[in-house]
């Protein structure tokens, strides 16, 4: 190689020099957010984690995860601090009555006791809405991909779906509030809440449904047709069967989108506090018209709307954990679940 | 379905014995199932029918919102009309007059405080010695804030009568309602509790209050306004003529500006006084003024003694505000961790980032703002305290939460849409003006930024709509991390601004929507505020589809 050439190719001209700073430039902006998702996970993995799990066997903070959100009391005994939770010092206070006269006792809302009724309600919540949902949704994509044909109608529909996406979760609160909890008097309850959350996730349900419906090669459906099969046969043999797994992706990644939102539950379905389980109940049309207690809520109430100090730390990150990563194992399934699908499906 | 020509159906019932000829017996329309339906119709209806559900829902959506929200037209026109005829509008005026008189005041305790810092700083007095210097001005202080006295009793008085008049007002008016609730009921009650219910309702007698009558007290102070304006000129005259005097320079040039405040105080005296005067109590209140009270309203006041404003102006910069700020972060970031995708990063990079940033989407909001709570905003101050920091404009910040730290979180959602709408763009630029650009020689970066970025221009816009459609949507991270302070933020504080405590429409709704009372005007209020924000949701997604439709490139 002559050294004009060496010159040429070795010694970076401008241009190029250019573009290596912007990409890397590029590359720290990409990576900086990266960071800033991943600190926050740390963040709550570390100081939540410390409160869910335990050194010792069985490594879990069971109460936490089984108990009742009570209220914690601290007081000083014979010169040795201690920390009670409402049950346990009110049968304390039973047995040394004498003991404690005079006693100053600081009393804090939530801080002693576990997570286990807004676990529970958040589960109920969940699948009642992603279930009403789903059905909703699939049977709409459906018609949208198989039946429908392009007219003034379904662009109608099309533009509603759209604009029904772009609601903000508060606005849908409202419409709950206003419609189901007032209008049709249902009360704060599980039912409402259950109808404000499908119709807020339904169009994330319809387009991803549509889509998985729509990647199922015309062939199929022809087939079946061509072998004497009514339109309705066909779908159900030929077309549902390989759509569902892609339907059934995105339903995973609605359950995330339902099970994060607050906005929509707090005027509809969630109670800060109460104490009996959904179980409970005198008849059993009375589930459906109960509140619940909520993960989302829950941390919202304690980390807003209670004085802030260092025993009310570990029931906010304690649920703050509990709950991010529930999230995010849903997420996680439904990320694992599309790559997978678009390897294993390719028509 | 077999799409074929179908036959006329054939009547069967006059021939029943005769054998169809094959080809229309296999034509013939089967007979209907549901109501003249043949099964897969009815299949098709049901599924057609199901997918209505998106437009019955938007539409229900729509009705429920709006409807508890028109409402309040006339609720706040109502309420706009007693503020006048009760008189609280022309106490307001005169209030006007004394809170001016008490932002002299204030300033004067700010010279004063300026002038004990520069004495025990730079002369190096102690405290006790510097007050005693401080003497002579403290004295001046006091009996410039005693000028006002008279006025406050008068004020106090006023507000004393008007309140007294709005409450009457008030107790009539609920008694009103509980007539009609009364009157509601007996429809369906039998003929016995109909007339116990008549009874109860002619047992009340809502006050007729007459507010001419009413308002008489009111303007009979007139002449005792008069007098105490025309006193206190006097002895704030006497007064300023004979000023401390300061061997400081800054401190005489404050001294002048507050002869200067002094002077604007007098002439505002004056216009309060012609202002007075020409308050008309029976001057109409027009409908428009009831919604223009609450679209350009800059003030949202609640359960208050006195007047109670539903202005969405101070929510609403909040609300942008917030958005801008985050869009701000936003923008650079997930645009260029699109480009770096798509463009730059390796195959196994792509494979990591792409599902990570999706990931990203699904941390709930209210862990989010949980986090800015316990962290990101203390983290934030203490860097703010920073002295190196300090040529930041609105560094140290005041709150730990304010309108950046709620922006920052916000910023974090927004990114994933962005993101995802942005690289979905860049990816569907054809491959040929890519290659094109290549083959005449321009380096990837020219090709990215030249070529690429400007052909996916109108999906990075789009995403960029979407991005804001979220930010402003977001609900529970500004409830916990934007300060929820009602009121407009400070322009005049310059890029600081963005340091401020803002509350949000999003926000407000969440907080005072669980303790209104049911149909009263608070609670139209919020719905009047649920509406702007549906309103926008509909117009950033009207945008968005507009720019991708228009400046959409398709490869030939």
């Amino acid at each position: 190689m002559s050294t004009t050439a060496a010159a040429i190719f070795n010694r970076p001209t401008p241009a190029k020099r250019a573009e290596t700073v912007v990409f890397w430039l590029l590359r720290l902006a990409t990576y900086f957010v990266l960071f800033c998702a991943a600190f926050i996970f740390i963040d709550i993995g570390w100081k939540g984690g410390s409160v869910v799990f335990r050194t010792q066997a069985p490594f879990l903070n069971v109460p936490f995860l089984t108990e009742a959100p009570e209220t914690l009391n601290v007081f000083t005994l014979d010169g040795q601090p201690r920390t009670m939770g409402d049950r346990a010092f009110r049968a304390f206070k039973a047995t040394h009555e004498a003991e404690l006269k005079g006693v100053r006792i600081e009393t804090y809302v939530y801080s002693a006791g576990g997570i286990f009724p807004n676990i529970v309600g958040t589960v109920l919540l969940v699948a009642g809405s992603v279930l009403i949902a789903l059905v909703l949704g699939v049977l709409s994509a459906i018609y949208l991909s198989e039946y429908a044909t392009d007219g003034p109608f379904i662009r109608f529909l099309r533009l509603a779906i759209i604009n029904l996406a772009g609601v903000p979760s508060i606005v849908f609160g409202l419409f709950g509030f206003g419609l189901f909890v007032i209008a049709l008097d249902f009360g704060v309850s599980l039912l409402a809440g259950w109808l404000t959350m499908a119709f807020m996730v339904l169009p994330i349900i319809i387009t991803a449904s549509e889509e998985a419906l729509k990647a199922v090669p015309r062939g199929y459906r022809e087939g079946s047709l061509a072998l004497g099969a009514t339109k309705f046969q066909a779908i159900t043999t030929n077309v549902l069967p390989y759509a569902l797994p892609g339907i059934l992706t995105s339903s995973v990644l609605s359950i995330a989108r339902v099970a994060g939102e607050t906005a929509p539950i707090m005027f509809t379905a969630a109670f800060v506090v109460r104490d009996e389980l959904p179980w409970q109940v005198a008849k059993w049309t009375d589930f459906f018209f109960q509140g619940v207690m909520a993960l989302p809520y829950h941390i919202y109430v304690v980390a807003s709307k209670i004085p802030q100090n260092e025993y009310t730390r570990d029931v906010q990150y304690g649920t703050a954990f509990v709950f991010l990563f529930t999230v995010a194992a849903i997420a996680m399934t439904a990320v694992i679940l599309r790559q997978r699908l678009r390897k294993r499906y390719k028509w | 379905m077999l799409r074929v020509p179908i036959a006329m159906p054939v009547v069967v019932e006059t021939t029943p014995s005769v054998r169809l000829p094959t080809r229309v017996a296999l034509l013939r329309k089967r007979r209907g199932w549901f109501f003249g339906l043949s099964g897969d119709q009815f299949v098709k209806y049901v599924f057609q029918g199901n997918a209505m559900v998106s437009i019955i829902v938007l539409g229900l959506i729509t009705f429920t919102i709006f409807k508890d929200a028109v409402g309040f037209l006339p609720m706040n026109h109502a309420n706009l009309v007693v503020y006048r005829v009760a008189g609280l509008e022309y106490v307001d005026l005169y209030r006007s007059q004394v809170t001016a008189h008490s932002a002299i005041s204030r300033y004067l305790a700010s010279v004063r405080s300026h002038q004990l810092d520069i004495l025990t700083k730079q002369e190096g007095l102690a405290p006790a010695a510097a007050m005693a210097r401080l003497a002579g001005f403290d004295q001046f202080a006091n009996s410039f804030a005693d000028t006002i006295n008279e006025q406050e009793t008068l004020l106090g008085t006023m507000t004393d009568l008007v309140t007294a008049v709005k409450e009457r007002q008030k107790v009539a008016e609920d008694l009103v309602e509980a007539k009609r609730n009364l009157l509601a009921a007996r429809r369906g009650a039998t003929a016995e509790r109909a007339a116990a219910l008549q009874k109860e309702v002619d047992a009340i007698t809502p006050e007729v209050i007459d507010f001419k009558a009413e308002i008489q007290p009111l303007r009979a102070l007139k002449p005792d306004l008069t007098k105490a304006n025309a006193t206190q000129v006097a002895a704030m005259k006497a007064l300023v003529a004979v000023p401390p005097k300061f061997s400081d320079p800054e401190l005489n040039r404050q001294m002048a500006k507050f002869q200067g405040f002094v002077a604007g105080y007098f002439t505002e005296m004056e216009t309060t006084a012609q202002k007075m005067a020409a308050w008309d109590q029976n001057r109409p209140i027009g409908w428009w003024e009831s919604f223009t009270a609450y679209a350009f309203g800059r003030e949202w006041v609640t359960a208050s003694f006195w007047q109670d404003w539903y202005g969405v102006i101070p929510l609403l910069t909040g609300s942008l505000l917030i958005s801008f700020i985050a869009l701000l972060i936003a923008l650079p970031l997930g645009v260029a961790a699109a480009v770096y995708v798509n463009q730059v990063a390796r195959p196994a990079e792509q494979k990591f980032i792409k599902p990570y940033i999706e990931f990203i989407s699904a941390i709930p909001s209210v862990v989010l703002g949980f986090f800015g709570i316990a962290m990101l905003g203390e983290t934030l101050r203490r860097l703010s305290q920073w002295p190196a920091l300090d040529w930041v404009p609105g560094f140290p910040m005041a709150e730990r939460l304010n309108a950046t730290t709620a922006a920052c979180l916000l910023a974090l959602m927004a990114i994933p849409t962005i993101f995802s709408l942005a690289e979905d763009a860049i990816n569907n630029v054809p491959r040929s003006f890519k290659e094109a650009s290549l083959a005449l020689g321009a380096t990837r970066l020219q090709t990215t930024l030249r070529i690429i970025v400007p052909a996916a221009l109108s999906g990075i816009m789009a995403a960029i709509l979407l991005g804001f459609g979220r930010v402003i949507g977001e609900t529970m991270v500004v409830l916990l991390c934007a300060g929820n302070r009602i009121q407009i933020p400070d322009f005049s504080a310059g890029v600081g601004v963005i340091f401020q405590p803002v509350h949000t429409m999003t926000g407000i709704i969440a907080q005072e929507m669980g303790e209104v009372v049911r149909n009263s005007i608070h609670y139209r209020a919020l719905f009047m505020v649920g509406v702007v924000l549906f309103l926008i949701s509909l117009l950033i997604n009207w945008l968005a589809q507009k720019i991708v439709r228009r400046y959409r490139i398709v490869a030939t």
